[in-house]
């Protein structure tokens, strides 16, 4: 059916055309194609739908700078023998793409690249030639360039949709809407007001290396108009322009009075600017971002405060230009603002070893933000597994091993009053683990444990939780309630008060370097401390201070701490810590100021030594911590008790002729 | 042969509770301190059977202390005569070399126990030692070691709970070694029975001519 049609039409083009007027100018070529194509309804439909005008119109293509020229010098592939052939095009843009090609047969890629602007575009492939220079009709463009304003000059590009990629890897649309233009308070404005250093015969390409150069470079552009004296009529407005570039909140082209209403809401006031992407710099280079995204405060409960509740020196009149040493010191400043109303939790964070290792200068230790986020901030989360994770995000290896235990069950069940990080090492005050009496978070939820315990922990003849509480004194909760490596903790305490040492303390007290103090112990650096090094220290401390060692049993590996096995699982054998032959390490604890202690592996028989009298006066653990030398004695006064009556029974053996006698004299 | 009555009943009651639980409390002691080593019963039996006996003994020990007290027999028996002191040492000294010499050759014990005066010098002075100082003293510890929560203040009243332990330890050697000795001395009546028979029933018997 189809190729009757085309032989129909043929037909009839050729019967037409006999009476449409044809030039002599036109060759012969030229004229047998014509004599088809200047039916002006003739038209293709792409597979796509588009329409494609197969017209071609005679006088203005004798105008053009082709009009001399055979059809099949763009044609090449289209003969009489070969044409009209059912050829299948996909789309109009298809057939663009494939006919622009035929335009390199003369204008060769050198030449096109040229011009270098017109030398990106050919090169980025984006836009093919006739989309800009048309098909037939192709003009002179000496002539076009002087005649067509500077607008439509430059807008022969830049209507469409072509991009640039930065070595950023960002991408700038390079594609202007005139209408937006149009609409502009630059309405009026001719490209080359703005882009002063490009005409009709210059266009300099630059290479932006990020779009923040790229905006603050574009800025300039605006302050040739709008200068500093203008803009700091309006203080805040001016503040705002040494940390923001003017497109940020103008825009590039659709440049509208940005005029803020001072009678908006605050915040609606505020988030005119502060919704866009802007950012800020630091002075060690980083850059934070400054943008509000005004759903994360309705969906946070700060919802109800106003912006300058919290950044208190700024308002619809004031915009103060801060300065930064970096992210941290902004976010450290920050905990400031908190403090204005969350007086208490940010004292209890004071004292938290996150503060601590924060004001070290410890990258990666939290303040307040790093948990609740800038705007975001979140009531506090029933979803006790999200969190968790925010502590694990950082304390990795504690979340692996709290996700074996039963209290990870107990969150997965559903159950209400399962504990995840905070419940036990709080949300703000997180203290180091050594004095931060974590047993006491296991008593606040396991509230009648003593009652439990003292089921089967106890002395008879009378059943006394004060023997609960020694074991849960001397021992973690730990210990017993998961199946890890335990060990004895040696803590430096003064004697009286049983208040750790710190190393600071010792060294102080000792007139050392604090990376000294480790060495004072383990004299022989080899890694371990030997009975004569502690005893050797304790000594040596005992000059300048009482002092003595506490010891708790504990994990070895603070981590598996929160492997906590379900109750049935607990060590209920009292010989597993009372055996002299029990497995522990033993570490000697030195705390160190709002850190975690320094933990030195130590020779296990410092517990039975005779030295641990004096030197670990309050830790005793029956059996495990037995003085050993005490068992040579018991032995020697069995043997010399045994030896009494042997010797006594032998010598009056030996006598008996002697009493004999005397009984016989008598 | 005079029959001499020299331990009343509450007496020989509480020695032989206390002889039993002295042996006993030494055993479980030593089954706790060597539980890697020994295995008579298990730590827990053993710290029960020692926790139980060690209140036994206490009570056991009050009873004796009552008795002695009201029968006002504490001083006569139990107090050496101090104010006698160069006779007691002589006595003690003429005790000693009867044990270590006299006994061999056939002489005769220099002491005569009545019921008023039931000790030689030597016995008076352990005995006093021993039922005022150490087992006291024992008894004060163990409850210590029983609960060192409990009796905190006690224990760093004497110097920690290490002392507290050394102490006990210490004792338990004592008495180890004590009670063989004793058990060995409890032989050398006039027969090897004698004074372990009149353990049970009260009466010493005294031969005229030994």
């Amino acid at each position: 059916m189809r190729a009757i049609i085309i032989v129909g039409l043929v037909i009839m083009c050729f019967l037409i055309s006999y009476q449409v007027p044809l030039k002599e100018a036109f060759s012969d070529d030229t004229k047998s194609c014509l004599r088809c194509h200047a039916i002006s309804t003739l038209k293709k439909t792409t597979e796509k739908g588009d329409s494609i005008s197969l017209f071609v119109d005679s006088k203005k293509f004798e105008k053009s700078v082709h009009g001399a020229m055979d059809c099949s010098s763009c044609h090449p592939n289209i003969t009489l023998k070969n044409h009209p052939v059912p050829k299948k095009i996909y789309s109009k843009a298809d057939y663009t793409k494939e006919f622009s090609s035929n335009c390199l047969n003369c204008h060769s890629k050198d030449t096109l690249m040229k011009n270098k602007a017109h030398g990106e575009l050919v090169k980025s492939g984006q836009i093919y030639c006739s989309e800009c220079h048309g098909y037939h009709y192709i003009g002179s463009l000496k002539d076009w360039k002087n005649k067509v304003s500077f607008n439509e000059y430059c807008m022969s590009c830049h209507k469409f949709d072509f991009s640039k990629t930065l070595p950023s890897k960002e991408k700038i649309s390079l594609r202007v809407n005139e209408e937006e233009i149009k609409k502009s308070v630059h309405g009026k404005f001719q490209c080359l007001v703005c882009h002063d250093d490009f005409s009709k015969v210059k266009h300099p390409i630059y290479n932006f290396k990020d779009k923040r150069q790229y905006r603050t470079e574009m800025t300039r552009i605006c302050t040739k108009c709008h200068t500093d004296e203008m803009l700091k009529k309006n203080p805040a407005h001016y503040a705002l322009t040494k940390t923001a570039s003017c497109i940020e909140c103008h825009g590039a082209h659709g440049v509208k009075s940005a005029k803020v209403v001072k009678s908006l809401p605050e915040n609606q006031y505020c988030l005119s600017c502060h919704s866009r992407p802007l950012s800020m710099k630091m002075q060690t280079g980083e850059t934070l971002s400054v943008q509000v995204k005004e759903n994360e405060i309705l969906n946070s409960a700060h919802k109800k405060l106003k912006c300058t509740e919290c950044h208190k020196e700024f308002s619809t009149t004031q915009h103060p230009v801060r300065k930064f040493a970096s992210i941290n010191d902004y976010r450290a400043k920050a905990k400031d603002i908190c403090n204005n109303c969350h007086q208490d939790a940010v004292k209890k964070y004071d004292t938290s070893i996150h503060a601590e290792a924060y004001k070290k200068g410890n990258p990666r230790s939290p303040e307040c933000i790093k948990c609740h986020d800038y705007h975001k901030v979140t009531y506090i989360s029933k979803d006790k597994q999200a969190g968790s994770e925010l502590c694990i995000s950082c304390h990795t290896e504690s979340g692996k091993a709290f996700k074996l235990s039963v209290h990870q069950k107990a969150i997965l069940d559903g159950k209400q009053n399962a504990p995840n990080c905070v419940s036990c090492h709080n949300s703000h005050d997180v203290l180091p683990t050594n004095i931060a009496k974590l047993e006491d978070s296991c008593i606040k939820c396991h509230k009648d444990s003593k009652v439990t315990h003292s089921k089967w922990l106890w002395n008879p003849p009378i059943r006394l939780s004060s023997f609960v509480d020694i074991h849960f004194k001397s021992a973690s909760c730990a210990s017993c309630h998961t199946n890890t490596d335990k060990a004895v903790f040696l803590t430096l305490v003064e004697k009286s008060k049983g208040k750790p040492i710190k190393e600071e303390d010792i060294a102080k007290s000792l007139n050392i370097d604090v990376k000294e103090v480790r060495n004072k112990i383990d004299q022989n650096k080899d890694g371990k401390v030997q009975q004569e090094e502690l005893w050797q220290f304790m000594n040596l401390m005992k000059d300048k201070a009482k002092s003595n060692l506490a010891g708790r049993i504990d994990v070895l590996n603070a981590n598996d701490a929160h492997k906590i096995e379900s109750k049935d699982k607990a060590i209920k054998d009292c010989a597993y810590c009372h055996n002299p032959n029990s497995s522990f390490k033993v570490k000697v604890e030195i705390n160190k100021e709002g850190a975690k202690p320094v933990k030195l592996e130590t020779d296990s028989k410092v517990l039975n030594s005779a030295y641990a009298i004096p030197n670990i006066s309050d830790f005793y653990v029956l059996s495990l911590t037995k003085i050993k030398v005490l068992d040579m004695l018991f032995i020697l006064a069995l043997l010399g008790g045994i030896a009494v009556p042997i010797g006594h029974i032998t010598l009056r053996i030996l006598t008996a002729p002697i009493r004999r006698k005397k009984r016989e004299g008598k | 042969m005079k029959k001499i009555y020299l331990h009343p009943l509450p007496v020989r009651i509480w020695h032989w509770i206390n002889a039993l639980g002295f042996i006993i409390l030494i055993l479980t002691g030593a089954q706790i301190r060597f539980v890697d080593s020994m295995g008579l019963m298990s730590f827990e039996t053993a710290v029960q059977i020692h926790s139980w006996l060690g209140f036994i003994l206490l009570i056991n020990y009050f009873i004796w202390l009552l008795y002695y007290v009201l029968s006002g027999k504490l001083f006569k028996i139990y107090i050496p005569p101090f104010w006698r002191p160069i006779e007691f040492i002589k006595k003690s000294i003429k005790q000693a070399k009867y044990y270590g010499y006299g006994i061999l050759i056939g002489d005769k014990n220099p002491h005569h126990p009545s019921p008023e005066n039931k000790f030689n010098p030597m016995q008076q002075i352990s005995y006093l030692m021993i039922m005022v100082v150490l087992i006291p003293l024992q008894i004060i510890t163990g409850l210590i070691l029983w609960d060192p929560q409990l009796f905190s203040t006690l224990s760093s009243l004497m110097g920690g709970i290490q002392i507290v332990s050394l102490i006990h330890t210490f004792l338990w050697i004592f008495f180890s070694a004590f009670i063989i000795v004793h058990f060995y001395l409890a032989t050398l009546g006039h027969t090897p029975m004698a004074h372990i028979k009149a353990m049970f029933t009260g009466y010493e018997e005294e031969h005229e001519n030994h």
